[in-house]
């Protein structure tokens, strides 16, 4: 048993927090939510890093490497708020030519949603339907995407789209494995979301002084705080235990790992999203901060894959 | 990085379950909560089976007697015991993960010789002796005093919190010799022998009902300075010690318990019968609830898992242990609130009502109300998180 990262983990790691730090500065983060077009270049190169390919064999041009190794890039993809239908193309790679070079961009829609509501509407070229019966491909369906999306880097629209329409290119049981990867890979981009806002939030609050003090010094800013970082922690280790059982069945019960991860997760990335604002005080209110875009990804992203409460059903019929 | 067992991990914890499927049906029944004397009885005996079944003292190292095991077999020792419904640690609770840790790492090896192998096969109890009752939190701010005289410190002042005072052979205690020095400077470790004359133990009525604690009153008692461990004045930091071993460990088993009585409270909720037909169990909005503690308990058991992992690969895992604390403890507490839900008005009594089984699920719910105070309040574990971990400036202090 070992739940800690190995150097090649932490080197990986390293190298696209470095990346992201430079792709995705406060003020590119600004530009796009101000309606700065999809950067297929900055797309392409987080291809080149192999986030989609990360578990794709070597001989196909991927990285040979397990959930676990995914999910530890992932955080980072969620903690940068990397705009772009990551988890679909990534589950896609190996199934729909270019997703893992990061030609093609692919967006997911779930049929037991009972509202059919994609993301990045105009800037995937496939959808990939995630139904009971298997998992089906189609055209991005043309449809107007709402003029004020919840996440200004997560746009969105209305479609109908009927599964069987499109090219069947998985099973059933590709369907449902993909819901609890889905699930699994979802969770660490939430427990990025919440770890990112706990960090803005922190530096706000060593820096913003009231009377005569910085507030980080007063204990009720630090419990806020120490509230954040304990549902992170404790939805990290959830996620990366679900991952593991990802990667070596015979470990645990995926079903049981992916809920518990994406429910806490769930948890985190809107509590700590919501405690980023609040400390934030009346700043943390304005488009110009970027505390709000952490807590609309979480509300984003707790959509996706089972809501916490979808979770909590799975988790108690087990008892 | 994986899950799996070690062959030699799995050997260990195949060894261990069937030692436990021998010995456990043989035990005598647990002897009522209030009976101290009875409750020594039986938690020594299962620490001497322990001991004699070689499993004493599985943190300790292999060279003090215990049995050198490595984080990940300390956890499969503290998984598997509680699985199997063994006898918690009890009486010996203090002994084996408070004082004797602390001798072996600050102790003489006249104090070794004397307590180690005592401690390991059962025949000593001990007691801890740190809060007062205006010592809590702030504990460096103990005020029991130890004036040198002679080859003795002669001991004044009061004790709280003291479990299983009234069976303990001895109590780990900390003492102020020096009231002029700052206060964490000032501070000693003593072994006190608890038959010596002036130690009076008045117990301490909890919520519960229960004496599971004690007061004690310290009347001009003589501890001889060979009982000193450390330095004086150095005793804060040899407490220190102690409070790495309690936030590391303490909490494995009940995790488990954790588990047990969610499954207890939704065996109890499928049998109950609901007002409008059915149970209560068809209640989406209970299966929820059940959901989400459920996911919570199944968190900490990889954070525990993750934890241990970092133990074992030489880390000392303090923010891993304050994020453990907190979140457990909260978890805890309302896991007992949802099954004293379900009960009903069943829940109205901690000792069962006929037809029903709701003495166990009352009783821990208003005794699991210490988990978020005992061992560092949440309040402090917050603040240590957020200090420590965070880098947030520490409050301004007034000493």
């Amino acid at each position: 048993m070992d739940l800690t990262l190995n150097a090649d983990q932490k080197d990986l790691r390293a190298a696209l927090r470095d990346w992201l730090a430079d792709a995705w500065t406060p003020d590119r983060l600004r530009a796009a939510s101000d309606g700065a077009p999809f950067d297929r270049s900055a797309w392409k190169a987080l291809a080149e890093m192999g986030v989609f390919a990360v578990t794709l064999p070597e001989e196909d041009g991927g990285m040979g490497l397990g959930t676990a190794d995914t999910v530890i890039l992932f955080e980072e993809l969620g903690r940068a708020l990397v705009p772009g239908p990551v988890t679909g193309t990534f589950l896609a790679a190996g199934l729909v030519p270019g997703a893992a070079e990061g030609d093609a961009v692919v967006t997911l829609l779930d049929t037991r949603d009972a509202l059919q509501v994609i993301e990045h509407p105009q800037d995937a070229d496939h959808l990939v339907v995630i139904d009971d019966g298997g998992l089906f491909l189609l055209p991005v369906p043309q449809a107007d995407p709402a003029s004020l999306p919840l996440d200004p880097l997560t746009p969105v629209a209305r479609v109908s789209v009927r599964a069987e329409d499109g090219e069947r290119i998985g099973t059933a049981e590709d369907a449902a494995r993909w819901r609890l990867l889905g699930a699994v890979l979802t969770a660490s981009l939430q427990v990025g979301a919440a770890q990112g806002a706990l960090d803005l939030a922190v530096r706000y609050a060593k820096e913003r002084m009231q009377f005569d003090r910085t507030i980080g010094s007063f204990q009720a800013v630090k419990h806020l705080l120490a509230e954040s970082l304990v549902k992170t922690d404790l939805a990290r280790a959830a996620t990366l235990v679900a991952a593991l059982v990802a990667d070596d069945p015979a470990s645990g019960d995926l079903r049981e790992a992916a809920s518990t991860a994406k429910l806490l997760a769930d948890d985190a990335a809107a509590g700590s999203g919501r405690t980023g604002i609040q400390v934030h005080g009346g700043m943390g209110f304005t488009w110009e901060v970027l505390a709000h875009l952490y807590l609309k990804r979480a509300w984003v992203q707790e959509t996706v894959f089972g809501t916490a409460g979808d979770h909590a059903e799975h988790l108690a019929a087990a008892f | 990085m994986d899950l799996r067992l070690t062959p030699s991990e799995v050997a260990f914890r195949d060894r261990l379950r069937s030692w436990l499927a021998d010995v456990l049906p043989a035990l005598p029944d647990k002897p009522d909560r209030d009976d101290w004397p009875a409750r020594r009885v039986y938690d020594t005996a299962w620490q001497r089976m322990l001991f004699d079944a070689g499993y004493a003292g599985v943190d300790w190292p292999a060279d003090h007697g215990g049995l050198g095991a490595s984080p990940t077999e300390q956890l499969i020792f503290l998984e598997e015991t509680a699985r199997a419904r063994a006898p918690y640690v009890g009486a010996n609770f203090v002994g084996l993960l408070h004082a004797g840790p602390t001798i072996i790492v600050e102790g003489t090896e006249e104090q070794r010789a004397a307590h180690l192998p005592r401690i390991l096969r059962g025949e000593e109890v001990w007691c801890q002796g740190f809060s007062e009752p205006d010592a809590g939190s702030d504990l460096a701010a103990l005020r029991t005093t130890a004036v040198r005289d002679g080859d003795h410190y002669v001991v004044n002042g009061r004790k709280v919190w003291t479990s299983h005072a009234e069976v303990a052979d001895y109590c780990e205690l900390l003492v102020r010799t020096d009231p002029n020095a700052p206060k964490h400077k000032g501070i000693t470790w003593l072994i006190l022998p608890m038959d010596t004359p002036g130690v009076q133990v008045r117990p301490l009525r909890t919520v519960v009902g229960s004496s599971e604690f004690s007061e004690l009153i310290l009347d001009d008692v003589r501890v001889p300075v060979s009982n000193r461990v450390g330095a004086e004045n150095d005793g804060w930091r040899v407490a220190m010690v102690t409070f790495s071993f309690e936030r590391g460990t303490a909490f494995i088993s009940d995790v488990i318990e954790s588990r047990n009585l969610l499954e207890e409270t939704v065996a109890i909720a499928k049998k109950t019968p609901a007002p409008g037909g059915g149970t209560l169990w068809d209640d989406a909005a209970l299966r929820r609830d059940v959901g989400r503690l459920a996911a919570e308990v199944s968190g900490l058991w990889s954070l525990i898992r993750k934890n241990v992992s970092e133990a074992q690969a030489g880390m000392i895992p303090v923010q891993g242990a304050s994020v453990f604390k907190l979140r457990f403890t909260e978890s805890r507490q309302r896991i007992g609130d949802l099954a004293s839900h379900v009960l009903g008005r069943a829940a109205l009594a901690m000792s069962d009502l006929p037809g029903a089984s709701n003495a166990r699920v009352v009783e821990d719910r208003v005794n699991t109300l210490s988990f978020t105070v005992a061992a560092g309040t949440s309040q402090i574990q917050k603040n240590i998180l957020a200090e420590r971990v965070l880098g947030l400036p520490k409050e301004p202090r007034w000493t």
